[in-house]
């Protein structure tokens, strides 16, 4: 840590992720990013492509639940946490955390029918479920986001103050949402209804995850020389094996192979166990790629030539 | 109005660490915790390679990454320029650890013994020591040097000045331009570090050669 503090180069961020100040504790944060979008994403997917109430629930928990219980766990001061919310003006972190409550409360009232309150004053399919649905949508899709803004607004760590790192986080919030839904229905042993559409667009979003990496990769190789420290960190140290161990190969390469195959493999149950070995692959890159992207985060040199 | 600024002559500083002591001994921070540190940088190319001791403290801008970042307005810009952390508000979430490019805040889960390094306090002065930071900062907070505005209250200057034995460092008014930190920075082209995030640091350096 002091290393890092007396470093006359780039220095590492020492605050967000696995391996920081606080070693497993600081992890929290990088779940909860994960779990903040693998749930709205998971809520997105099951309410507007396949209409399944429990599986939009599962994202809703997670979300509501899992985030929160993550970033409490981080935070230095727990009890304080209410005071997260009083600068959304500047604050991205302000900003994602309304959004958070937002897309919890919408999309509770959206299910509260659906889910035994049928007490409420509305009902699934009328006029004023819909609007809570779009507000649940809409907020859910600001929840999927938010993390990307929050690391671009970083100035002085070139690998994350890049216009690249919100639709990186969304796109892969979509996918562990898709992957999410996946796993949840065949836990539940029910039909995934739409199949073929989900298929295409996890196949679509593989492929777009996999070509913003490309391009997020390509564009630290023609920036400054911290940028380029960023990646000699992320493909030359531990961290290359959660990248491009974890994050590209096993998160997207196998995921997208498994995904084609799966199209073509005949028996249910085989198609069933590539669909969820695919799926918990997908998950697992996803984390990772949130995991490297934190531990690639360089601080550019505080001093340069001339001093 | 007064914009309290530091100058710190780099043709002076020795590199002896005087200033992260005193700093230490004032503000009773805690081991890891460094508001005044001295960093080595090597520069320039051979044969005129150049080994030089840069002191580094908060930079006390005056468009602050820090505090526009802050979610819970623990950080705030005083009427003097200085940017201060209240620790009764933060809630440790150190987004402004991150956010600041000069690495010149510090997140402290525990206060720990310098010897021991265990949460109780080994001896009497380690007792002493406890209660001075808890007066000062929190612990799960982030904190950060404040141009030691107790100091600075009765007219005194901040330690690092007063320890510094070569007196690398003036403090004063920036905008009052027959102040002596602003006479420094108009005639020995005194130099804002990385001006091109836009924060305005109001620490200027006096180029070494």
């Amino acid at each position: 840590m002091q290393q890092e503090d007396f470093k006359p180069g780039a220095r590492a961020q020492m605050e967000w992720g696995f391996g920081g100040r606080r070693r497993w504790r600081d992890g929290a944060l990088l779940m909860a990013l994960f779990l903040g979008g693998i749930g709205a994403g998971q809520f997105v997917v099951s309410t507007w492509l396949i209409d399944s109430v429990t599986s939009a629930l599962v994202g809703l928990v997670v979300v509501g639940v899992g985030k929160t219980v993550a970033h409490l766990v981080y935070l230095g001061q727990p009890t304080r946490f209410y005071r997260l919310f009083l600068r959304p003006k500047t604050s991205w972190i302000s900003r994602g955390l309304i959004f958070m409550v937002v897309f919890v409360a919408f999309g509770a009232a959206y299910l509260a029918p659906d889910i035994g309150f049928a007490w409420v004053p509305w009902e699934t399919g009328s006029t004023f479920s819909d609007a809570l649905l779009v507000g649940a949508i809409l907020s859910a899709f600001l929840v999927m986001v938010y993390d990307g803004f929050v690391l671009l607004t970083c100035k002085s760590i070139t690998a994350w103050n890049t216009a690249l790192m919100p639709p990186l986080f969304f796109t892969y919030a979509v996918a562990g949402g898709t992957a999410m839904t996946y796993l949840t229905l065949i836990a539940m042993g029910s039909e995934i209804p739409n199949q073929d559409t989900l298929t295409t667009i996890d196949s679509v979003l593989l492929v777009s995850m996999f070509a913003l990496l490309v391009i997020y990769i390509v564009n630290m190789t023609t920036s400054n020389a911290t940028a380029r420290e960023s990646l000699r960190k992320l493909t030359t140290t531990k961290v290359a094996i959660a990248f491009i161990g974890v994050a590209i190969v096993l998160g997207l390469l196998v995921p997208l192979s498994l995904t084609l195959y799966h199209e073509v493999a005949s028996a249910g149950t085989v198609a069933s166990v590539l669909l969820a070995l695919s799926s918990i692959l997908e998950l697992s890159g996803d984390l990772s790629v949130r995991h490297s992207i934190l531990r690639a985060g360089l601080h550019t040199p505080v001093f340069s030539e001339g001093l | 109005m007064v914009r309290l600024g530091m100058v710190i002559d780099l043709k002076r500083c020795i590199g002896c660490h005087t200033c992260t002591v005193a700093c230490k001994a004032e503000h009773h921070t805690p081991p890891g915790v460094f508001w005044a540190k001295v960093v080595r940088v090597e520069s320039g190319k051979y044969p005129t390679v150049i080994r030089q001791a840069v002191p580094l403290l908060c930079m006390h801008c005056k468009e602050p990454e820090c505090e526009k970042v802050c979610p819970t307005g623990a950080t705030k810009k005083k009427a003097d320029g200085t940017v201060t952390v209240d620790s009764k508000l933060c809630v440790g979430c150190r987004y402004c650890a991150v956010a600041c490019p000069y690495g010149a805040r510090y997140f402290t889960p525990e206060w720990k013994d310098y010897f021991t390094g265990e949460k109780k306090p080994s001896s009497q002065f380690a007792e002493y020591s406890k209660k001075k930071w808890l007066e000062e900062s929190d612990r799960g907070v982030v904190s950060k040097c404040d141009f030691c505005e107790e100091r600075v209250k009765q007219g005194k200057n901040p330690a690092c000045v007063d320890a510094c034995p070569t007196e690398a460092r003036t403090f004063g008014d920036l905008d009052n331009p027959e102040s002596e930190v602003s006479q420094l920075i108009k005639t020995r082209r005194g130099m804002q570090l990385h001006p091109e995030y836009g924060t305005d640091p109001c620490v200027y350096y006096l180029p070494a050669r």
